[in-house]
């Protein structure tokens, strides 16, 4: 199993979809701190290097964000039908849950490894405002962008990682829902555009107020909610995650190649 | 008794209810090279990766070395494969560096097997290249090459001959008589009626995912004809000799097969002794081409004409026995004994 997942982690780099993103998650940031609409859109200026990740994650995570992870995540899979690879790896002797389990494993920590570099991106993206105290908010804590009086950069820190933290995590159940749509058309564009679909139509589902609180597009504004809260959304996460992956195995180890 | 190589018993494959393959029974024994031939759609793929554990039968098993494929994953650990044409490998490694990779996932393969490979497939040059650049025989040898790294007892092989120029074609005959001459048994799909005749120990033919034949091409080189004043006293005549083996009658010839070198000399006396005149007597020519082309028009009803490749073969050119009635004859066979009068 170690030498699948090496493998597999070997192959992300190498996914156009990867190499892509990371121009997006680098360029976006900057676009953010430097925009100058920002005062008329949102009412105020940045003050502070820690504020831009705020800016970055609260216009990231709606559509781009989960869309860029389900494009990666399918792709996973996807590369190796159209590189006729996917055959190839089956004659060997692993196991067809050995193989899918390692593109699960990689597909839930990239959202991990992408939202890191996201957060690297947006702070360095903020170097121009400084990285001291100052007043207002990171924007990812309790009071906002401004009003948590005199924030200390070790306060700022730790409230900008915990959010991206979250973000990450409520993106895997949307990696390994491409997987799974990926396993179900055996394409890569299949399962990111069935991914999209699906989380817009989720979106629509909040006309529901009973279901709302149980969708996945609710867990992805997790990142802004009090500690107290998040133990139901890393639960409600998991049974995500674990039910996509389950039935991603359960479909793949009856499919014909 | 050590178990077939590969073992299918009433194997059947249905997609969307429409028969794709249909109760195939067939073996391939270590040592025997077997081909599966047959018209584009008659199913040689689908048998293909059903054998290899790609696809799941509707009904019946396949065993290869005696294991469920898809029960017991561990058994392809003796199993050399390549299932797609082109042979598939990630265009942005190069041939090496794939070839490792299928090492990592076989459970692990020294570095100077890998280069042995290589070398074998005429692809030492091209080691450190990308695949991607790779010309289409280039990838097919390399598939070989990763088929044989772990010394497999299984080959099965697709199409091996596609995209392959006359020299790799003969590097890879070469290399698949070799194997088997070592005990591996290898099942592949062609459309080169020329391929099986070049190398292969049995061939089966395909139609609508009907197995519709199967020549044991070995016993073929066996058989001989002799044409004969009354077949049918020859044939009494024949058929009690502990030398001969499945005598039939075919228009004025009796055709036979003979169990040892020497026996031949026999034939003769026998059938003259029995007072019957021999006009000719030599080897059976197997037209395999004129043979597939009568089976596969047979089985779909007179009237369809089946296209066989141009190189279509013929096995016997150098005198080696064959059977069976076809509407177009065999070249004569080679006479070794005058007729007597």
């Amino acid at each position: 199993m170690s030498a699948l997942l090496r493998m597999e982690f070997a192959k992300l780099g190498r996914l156009t979809s990867v190499r892509f993103s990371v121009v997006v998650l680098a360029v976006f940031p900057a676009l953010w701190a430097y925009a100058p609409g920002i005062f008329d859109v949102y009412g105020f200026f940045l003050v502070s290097g820690f504020q831009v990740p705020a800016l970055s994650l609260l216009s990231s995570m709606e559509f781009l964000l989960p869309l860029l992870i389900a494009i990666t995540c399918a792709e996973l899979l996807g590369l190796e039908i159209v590189h006729g690879t996917l055959p190839t790896v089956l004659l060997r002797p692993v196991t067809r849950s050995q193989w899918l389990l390692a593109k699960v494993i990689v597909a839930s920590v990239y959202p991990f490894l992408a939202l890191a570099f996201f957060l690297l991106a947006s702070l360095a993206a903020g170097a121009f405002y400084g990285y001291g105290p100052f007043v207002g908010g990171t924007g990812l804590g309790r009071e906002g962008l401004l009003g948590a009086g005199l924030m200390e950069p070790g306060l700022a820190i730790t409230e900008v990682v915990r959010a991206y933290f979250m973000a990450a995590l409520a993106l895997v159940p949307i990696g390994l829902l491409a997987i799974l749509f990926s396993v179900l058309f055996m394409n890569a564009a299949g399962g990111a555009l069935a991914t999209l679909a699906m989380l817009i139509f989720m979106q629509l589902l909040i006309v529901f107020p009973g279901i709302e609180p149980y969708l996945l597009t609710t867990q992805l504004s997790a990142y802004v909610q009090p500690a107290a809260s998040l133990g139901w959304v890393v639960a409600l996460i998991a049974v995500y995650c674990a039910a996509f992956a389950a039935v991603s195995v359960v479909i793949f180890e009856r499919k014909d190649f | 008794m050590p178990a077939p190589a590969i073992e299918t018993t009433s194997l059947t494959k249905r997609y969307g209810g429409r028969p794709v393959v249909q109760d195939l029974t067939f073996s391939v024994e270590p040592g025997q090279v077997y081909a599966l031939v047959g018209p584009n759609g008659a199913g040689k793929t689908t048998v293909i990766r059903l054998v290899a554990g790609l696809a799941f039968p509707t009904s019946g098993t396949v065993r290869m070395l005696g294991s469920d494929p898809h029960e017991h994953p561990a058994i392809r650990r003796k199993l050399g494969a390549v299932v797609e044409a082109p042979a598939a490998f990630y265009p942005y490694l190069s041939g090496r560096a794939n070839l490792r990779l299928h090492g990592r996932l076989a459970g692990g393969v020294p570095e100077e097997r890998i280069s042995e490979v290589l070398v074998q497939m005429e692809l030492g040059q091209a080691a450190e290249r990308k695949v991607g650049i790779y010309s289409l025989g280039m990838r097919q040898r390399l598939g070989v090459a990763a088929a044989l790294l772990t010394r497999p007892e299984v080959l099965i092989l697709d199409e091996p001959a596609s995209g392959m120029d006359p020299l790799s074609l003969h590097l890879v005959h070469g290399v698949l008589r070799d194997a088997a001459r070592a005990g591996t048994a290898v099942l592949l799909s062609t459309h080169h009626l020329d391929e099986v005749v070049a190398y292969c120990s049995h061939v089966g033919i395909l139609e609508e995912g009907v197995l519709i034949d199967q020549v044991d091409l070995g016993e073929r080189r066996a058989r001989y004809r002799a044409t004969v004043s009354d077949v049918h006293e020859a044939r009494l005549a024949l058929q009690v000799q502990p030398w001969v083996r499945e005598v039939s009658v075919r228009g004025r010839d009796v055709v036979f097969t003979l169990e040892g070198e020497a026996a031949i000399e026999r034939v003769a006396a026998t059938i003259v002794g029995a007072g019957v005149s021999l006009s000719s007597l030599g080897s059976d020519v197997f037209d395999l081409r004129s043979y597939y082309r009568e089976r596969v028009e047979s089985q779909r009803g007179r009237g369809q004409r089946v296209d066989v490749d141009d190189e279509g073969a013929r096995l016997g050119r150098d005198g080696v026995g064959a059977t069976r009635v076809v509407e177009r004859r065999p070249a004569p066979a080679v006479t070794e004994e005058e007729p007597r009068s």
